[in-house]
């Protein structure tokens, strides 16, 4: 054992142990979230949701993931073959990067780079190639409109995301997730900067394309979105991204504002898991509780609103500091 | 977004009080009922489709004399055919046969209201289920000896 | 006022006289024959004295058809009806539809149900019977339609142009307003033109009236529009009643009023429930079901029925109501008015749904009148005009209730003046509640077989999405000549090409769930 980790390395073994666990962790993490959207949207509309499948529903997601793998894999002629194929496949590569650098606890973190936020802000931003490849190569009007939108969207909302996290990264003067998390030892960064965080949640709701910012995959209007022309286990790729992507913002939330895996008597993964899901549920129950903000309404609370508010609470940050 | 920051203000309020809404919903019971595993009570003038009533001096024989006033009153001609006899001793005929195709009848009560001997009742039979039409072209008088056998 | 158009018509029209009927036997109150030079004239001054075009209707008496138009006013109730003939063998008419916008479409129904052309109209062309068409379907004799005339009704062909593409709304919709199809021509984001396409849910209503008797023919009221079913069920039977001068008990009428009352707050909660899906929230549809249910548990053990109701007859009520329907209604209309609230929190003054709604789809009072829009999208708009108070039936003239009026006419006006209406509604049901009298549901004075006399009848109800007319034509036989249905939908949609026009798409949808639409009745 020793011999084989001396060859290879130790760094490398705790990488691949790490995706192995990052992938596990991705596909559980999308079963429970599914279950748990419908069963929270249910109770929210009193109403009871999946119950027949498996006690309480839970075996609802298996189900929907066999679904979707029965499926026969259509792909309409006319389509961008390179893009159509690829767009679902390259929507993974992101997330799981992102997963890389988040700490789950303190010695869980597959690898601590010191420039983790900058890592993830960066591959977050390639999820817009996806959607374009899948919007131009479906060769679907309504694809490439709900594309184009949706990339505008993300655009948007990249800038107030960055411009919230400044602030923390200027107090810890790090940009390494695990110190920023230790740096919160005495008293969680949302104390100091509550703005932020609410700028950092909008913006993470926006750039994950929920309600009330959903226009681009808008299900009461004519244009179903960028995945339009995708059905079975493709779309399930997009789904699977999405609802990854959304358990990624709420810990990088958790990381930056609230404490990380830090807390009391349980261990450090328990809080972590369990301060995530919880914005998960407020995620949640934003979607089922407004209807959707109209599509230049949206880039004007980005532009007009979001992105303003952010530089005022920068400066004020700077200016604190500098006393 | 040139709001004034009072209208900002109410706006965030409103956010807040939406969400105050759905979560109240969230901890509160739920509002549906789960059919089959719960019954639910059909109210006496629920109409599903018509059965022949027993007649009132014989309650062994149904109270329809086969007059045809019904199939000719219906606006969807659901009533298909009803064919009756004389029998001995009786005074007017009693049905034999009465032919009623459920998938086109619209439950307008007007053969229930228009029947001269108050023949015809509505059924409470809210969950009917087949896989062909012709599971839904009743006889009347069929399902009328059957419900006295099992009474 | 009545007196006033009489002399100014007749001083218009010098050689026809101008006669008086009896309101409250024929629905209107002045009628007057036209010739077909006239035609524009007539129309010209009634727009100018503020009347709007309340319905426009042919009817075929085999040796001439003739061509009845009511103009009615919002201020003060005064209908005429101006009839015009036409040599059955080439029917050709002059179109109104550039004086009174709304008369658009009734006369592409009526080229395409009875083959009159009407002579300067843009676009004559299929409304209903996209398939084709080999006989005229409501003429009395078959008439079969010439090669021209097919070629000229299946003419429809949306312009193409710059820069331009088209995008179908429907009909197949997430939101359900029925089976709508619009055409829109979208230049990026924004609409160009929007073009209604209607006829999928046609059933031909009319022709079945011809062919029924007139019990026979109430089962159908109710499927014509299966959100207030009781509202056309009522119209339908009032209008009879008052062709033969049947009377009806009191409580027969103040139990129609409470139950005519809770179909409308059925059908504005519905309303509610599916704008907000239209709008993205999805939990109201569910809290609004929550609400209907309750009054479907009220009205099923008094009717049978959930959705589709046949229960008044000609004369009353089929059976009677008994004392857990009173105590019912009471409980549940506490319950709603503590439900209301809760609307206001999640919905009304909700920032994203005002956002959405405000300065959207405006109507202004003149292009209200000139489309004959009706019901909330009309009292939105500004004009306080409800039927339940010009021409009341049944009870609804003892009961006391405001009609709210909009400021704006934009969709926030729609809704607030529907939200206004719900609690009037709750309002009525308990003033009737309180004054329910004992006494018989049917008179004995209801013929056995139902022969109306002679005549016409044009008689107006308030639905939930506005002004119902039903035009009966009587031959005393006991089955109807002709009978027309003017239904509110149909004039409410005619307005929404020009809301929709140079607007974003998301605003369009809003603009459409606004005008509550119900497209089984506008295609009956």
């Amino acid at each position: 054992m020793e011999q084989i980790g001396n060859m290879i390395g130790w760094e490398t073994v705790k990488m691949v142990v790490g995706l192995v666990g990052v992938l596990v962790f991705v596909v559980l993490n999308a079963l429970i979230l599914t279950w748990a959207e419908r069963k929270v949207a249910g109770h929210m509309q009193r109403r009871i949701g999946p119950k027949e499948v498996g006690p309480y529903g839970l075996i609802q997601p298996i189900a929907d993931a066999l679904k979707l793998l029965g499926k026969e894999i259509l792909t309409p002629r006319e389509v961008d073959k390179p893009l159509y194929y690829l767009a679902p496949m390259i929507i993974f590569v992101p997330v799981l990067v992102s997963f890389v650098v988040i700490p789950f606890d303190a010695s869980l973190q597959v690898m601590d780079i010191n420039v983790g936020i900058l890592v993830i802000l960066a591959f977050s931003s390639l999820s817009v190639f996806s959607i374009l490849m899948a919007g131009w190569g479906s060769n679907n009007k309504y694809a490439l409109i709900g594309a184009i939108r949706s990339i505008a969207q993300n655009i948007a909302y990249e800038i107030p995301l960055l411009l919230a996290l400044l602030p923390i990264i200027m107090m810890t003067n790090s940009f390494s997730l695990k110190s920023i998390v230790e740096a919160q030892h005495g008293l969680w960064f949302v104390v100091y900067q509550p703005f932020a965080f609410l700028i950092y949640f909008i913006a993470g709701v926006a750039e994950t394309n929920r309600t009330p910012f959903d226009l681009p995959e808008a299900e009461s209007e004519l244009v179903a979105g960028y995945h339009t022309e995708y059905s079975g286990m493709r779309f399930a790729l997009f789904f699977l991204a999405e609802y990854t992507n959304i358990f990624i913002v709420s810990a990088i939330a958790v990381t930056f504002f609230l404490g990380g895996y830090q807390g009391p008597f349980l261990p450090g993964i328990i809080w972590f898991l369990l301060k995530s899901y919880l914005l998960v549920f407020v995620i949640m129950w934003l979607r089922w509780t407004y209807p959707r903000v109209r599509f230049d309404q949206l880039l004007n609370i980005s532009w007009k609103a979001l992105i303003p508010l952010s530089f005022i609470n920068l400066l004020i940050t700077g200016g604190l500091l500098k006393l | 977004m040139t709001a004034s920051p009072s209208a900002f203000i109410k706006g965030a309020g409103s956010l807040i009080a939406g969400l105050g809404v759905t979560i109240k919903a969230f901890f509160q019971p739920v509002v549906t009922s789960q059919y089959p595993r719960q019954l639910l009570n059909i109210s006496p003038r629920f109409r599903s489709h018509t059965k022949l009533v027993a007649d009132r001096d014989n309650p062994e024989k149904n109270g329809c004399i086969a007059c045809g006033i019904c199939v000719r009153n219906c606006p969807s001609g659901s009533i298909k055919k009803v064919e009756g006899e004389k029998r001995e001793g009786e005074k007017r005929k009693t049905a034999t046969s009465y032919l009623l195709d459920f998938t086109t009848c619209s439950q307008c009560g007007i053969c229930v209201e228009t029947c001269p001997s108050a023949a015809l009742d509505f059924s409470a039979d809210f969950n009917l289920a087949g896989f062909k039409r012709e599971d839904f072209h009743f006889d009347l008088v069929k399902e009328f000896e059957k419900r006295k056998k099992t009474s | 006022m009545v007196e006033r158009i009489k002399a100014e018509l007749g001083a218009t029209l010098k050689e026809t006289p101008v006669g008086e009927a009896d309101y409250r036997e024929r629905g209107y109150h002045l009628f007057a024959e036209v010739a077909s030079a006239d035609l524009l004239n007539v129309a010209r001054f009634f727009d100018e004295r503020g009347f709007y075009l309340a319905a426009l209707i042919c009817v075929d008496y085999k040796e001439y058809l003739e061509l009845v138009y009511i103009f009615s006013n919002h201020a003060s109730l005064c209908k005429v009806k101006i009839t015009l003939k036409i040599d059955p063998a080439k029917p050709v008419a002059p179109t109104i539809s550039t004086v009174f916008d709304c008369a658009y479409w009734h006369e592409r129904e009526i080229r395409e149900f009875f083959g009159v052309s009407f002579d300067g109209h843009p676009n004559m062309t299929y409304l209903f019977l996209h398939e084709g068409i080999d006989f005229y379907p409501l003429r009395k004799e078959k008439i079969p339609v010439s090669d021209e005339d097919k070629k000229a009704l299946g003419a429809f062909r949306p312009g193409e142009g710059e820069d331009t593409f088209f995008v179908n709304l429907g009909p197949q919709h997430p939101s359900t307003h029925g089976v709508l199809r619009v055409v829109l021509k979208m230049d990026g984001e924004y609409i160009q033109s929007a073009d209604p396409v209607l006829g999928y849910l046609h059933r031909m209503h009319e022709k079945m009236a011809e062919n029924r008797s007139y019990l026979q023919f109430l089962p159908n009221t109710g499927r014509m529009d299966y959100l207030g079913p009781m509202a056309f069920n009522l119209g339908y039977v009032t209008a009879v009643e008052r062709l033969c001068g049947i009377p009806v008990p009191d409580r027969a009428n103040y139990v129609r009023v409470i139950l005519t009352e809770l179909n409308r707050l059925s059908s504005h909660l519905m309303w509610l429930g599916a704008y907000l899906a239209d709008l993205g929230a999805l939990t109201p549809f569910l809290f609004v079901f929550d609400d209907r249910e309750e009054i479907n548990d009220i009205l099923e053990p008094v009717t049978g029925s959930r959705l589709t109701y046949c229960y008044f007859r000609f004369g009353g009520l089929y059976n009677d109501v008994d004392d857990a329907f009173v105590a019912g209604t009471r409980a549940f209309i506490e319950r709603l008015r503590s439900r209301f609230s809760l609307y206001e929190k999640l919905v009304g003054g909700n920032v994203i749904f005002t956002n959405r709604t405000r300065g959207i789809g405006v109507i202004t009072k003149e292009r209200a009148r000139k489309q004959a829009v009706s019901g909330p999208v009309l009292r939105g708009a500004g004009i306080p005009m409800d039927i339940r108070k010009s021409e009341p039936c049944a009870a609804y003239g003892e009961m006391d209730f405001d009609v709210p009026v909009g400021t704006r006419g934009d969709a926030l006006d729609m809704y607030q003046v529907r939200i206004r209406e719900m609690e009037n509604a709750l309002n009525i049901i308990e003033q009737a509640l309180a004054r329910l009298p004992e006494g018989p549901i049917m008179t004995e004075k209801a013929p056995r077989k139902l022969k109306p006399p002679k005549g016409d009848l044009y008689h107006t109800v308030e639905t939930p999405r506005g002004e119902l007319g039903i035009y009966i034509v009587s031959d005393e036989s006991d089955k109807p000549y002709r009978m027309k249905w003017r239904v509110p939908s149909f004039s409410n949609l005619m307005i929404f090409p020009e809301l929709a026009k140079g607007n974003l798409l998301a605003d369009a949808v809003a603009i459409l769930g606004s005008l509550d639409l119900v497209i089984p009745e506008i295609d009956r």
